[in-house]
């Protein structure tokens, strides 16, 4: 696996091309032990657990999510993530018994979702801070060698339609005119 | 350099001033005093001497932002604050958890400070719980954050600020008024580079225009989240006090910036960039700045 396979990018380490565990950490002092596949800091409840989402189920070899750190003060996203896997959204958008601030998902489709929570098992190591312990569960993992979960699942990110025709390419935005000495006023008004 | 059409609100607590038209009152810059582990109170005592100074010097009004993530620093933190600043100084708390959020709005109660607090901040994860202790214990001004996860440019701000994008029941300004807030700021949420860092600029204009209301945001964020940044040492601090200037000179009125730390760089900064904004504004829209702005002061 090289880094086209984590299509939303973000702040990870790759590793083992055909592992099987992903480790997420939170806040810790930790470098993972060789065999992980990747690895990376999750900072917060939305934007971030988004990404870890789509950067795990675009590879069918990830079958582990190790979490693991003392959980994000406030933004919960340790605990939020977990909340994500065992019960998914509601209607809003929000993850169901989240305790995070804000813990909405609003760039994935809930296929990508369900794919997630199939796709990956959560090793819930939140609190845990020694290391060693922390690497035997991952090596554990790692022994486990489960098949690949079918194709790559690439989750396209969800863009809000554009709906104003912009003609004025001086605008700043749709909603404003700036004329060219700098007065601002609402388009239309 | 903009001016407005919409009529440009002007909201004062203890004596400083956020918003009207670009060019009449300094921008107003929040500087993040954060600890790390156990306040240490006699480094932050120099900081705010430093930003008292510093304001004093230029004209830029400087309010301190106290980040507080542990409710066992509560009590000592809001002494601090009780004690080292001038009995009209006012402060932002700047607080991720929600139930700490509700304690420390009771002991500010408790300390009758709220008619100095700014809060920091209303946003789209407000708890019910959070929505009763504002109204129980209403600070002066509230920052509300516009952050829509759903579409992060200036129309999805402005949605979760109007209705809500179905993310909760209401839009966030309903909720303030509904708590019984008159003085809002407006912050445009600064997301990393990569989630449309530039649309929290862009919005500042659109969101000044559309409410007429005090706007800024802080910018510096994405500078902390620009990873490349990491390769240019030298740069980085630079890079991170001159991403403020973006907000006045988009119109905006308020810029949170942090560490405090890095005062000694953003507030003469900020003073020469509005003194750059007040120039133009005064010689094309007639906007006088007030007497206490940098212009006033350091252009004798």
């Amino acid at each position: 696996m090289t880094e086209e396979y984590y299509p939303w990018g973000g702040e990870f380490t790759i590793g083992a091309s055909k592992g099987c565990v992903a480790v997420v950490l939170l806040n810790i002092e930790y470098t993972p032990p060789e065999g992980v596949a990747i690895y990376g800091r999750l900072k917060t409840e939305n934007i971030g657990i988004e990404k870890i989402i789509a950067n795990t189920i675009s590879n069918p070899f990830l079958r582990f999510l190790v979490i693991c750190g003392d959980d994000i003060r406030g933004h919960r996203s340790g605990s939020s993530l977990i909340a994500l896997h065992r019960n998914g959204i509601d209607s809003n958008h929000r993850i169901i018994e989240a305790p995070g601030a804000i813990p909405y998902i609003e760039n994935l489709k809930e296929e990508a979702i369900k794919r997630f929570q199939a796709q990956l098992s959560v090793v819930d190591l939140i609190g845990e801070s020694d290391t060693g312990k922390i690497d035997a569960v991952i090596a554990d993992h790692i022994q486990k060698i489960p098949p690949p979960f079918g194709e790559p699942y690439i989750a396209l990110r969800l863009k809000p339609e554009i709906t104003v025709n912009i003609t004025d390419n001086r605008a700043l935005h749709s909603r404003i005119i700036i004329d060219y000495m700098g007065k601002v006023r609402k388009r239309g008004g | 350099m903009f001016s407005f059409t919409q009529e440009q609100k002007i909201f004062d607590i203890q004596g400083i001033s956020f918003g009207g038209q670009p060019g009449m009152y300094p921008t107003v810059l929040f500087a993040g005093l954060f600890f790390k582990g156990e306040p240490d109170f006699d480094t932050a005592k120099k900081h705010l001497q430093t930003i008292s100074e510093l304001s004093k010097q230029t004209g830029t009004p400087v309010i301190p932002d106290v980040f507080i993530r542990k409710a066992e620093y509560i009590p000592s933190i809001l002494s601090f604050l009780e004690n080292e600043l001038s009995k009209k100084q006012p402060f932002s708390v700047d607080i991720i958890d929600p139930l700490i959020k509700i304690e420390v709005l009771c002991q500010l109660a408790e300390k009758k400070l709220l008619a100095r607090t700014i809060y920091n901040s209303i946003h789209i994860g407000i708890t019910q719980q959070e929505r009763d202790a504002l109204r129980q214990h209403t600070p002066a001004m509230v920052i509300v954050v516009a952050f829509n996860p759903k579409d992060t440019s200036p129309d999805g701000k402005i949605e979760v600020l109007e209705n809500g994008a179905h993310l909760i029941e209401t839009g966030l300004f309903h909720v303030i008024r509904d708590i019984g807030v008159e003085k809002i700021l407006v912050d445009t949420a600064a997301l990393a580079p990569g989630e449309n860092s530039g649309a929290a600029i862009a919005a500042i204009p659109v969101i000044k225009e559309e409410y007429g209301l005090p706007t800024g945001c802080a910018i510096h964020n994405v500078v902390e989240k620009s990873r490349w940044l990491s390769g240019f040492n030298q740069a980085k601090k630079t890079v991170d006090a001159a991403s403020n200037i973006s907000i006045p000179l988009f119109g905006g009125d308020f810029a949170i910036f942090g560490p405090i730390e890095n005062a000694e760089i953003v507030v003469p900064l900020i003073a020469w960039q509005d003194i750059l904004v007040s120039e133009y504004t005064e010689n094309y829209f007639g906007v006088n700045p007030i007497s206490s702005h940098p212009r006033r002061i350091l252009l004798q």
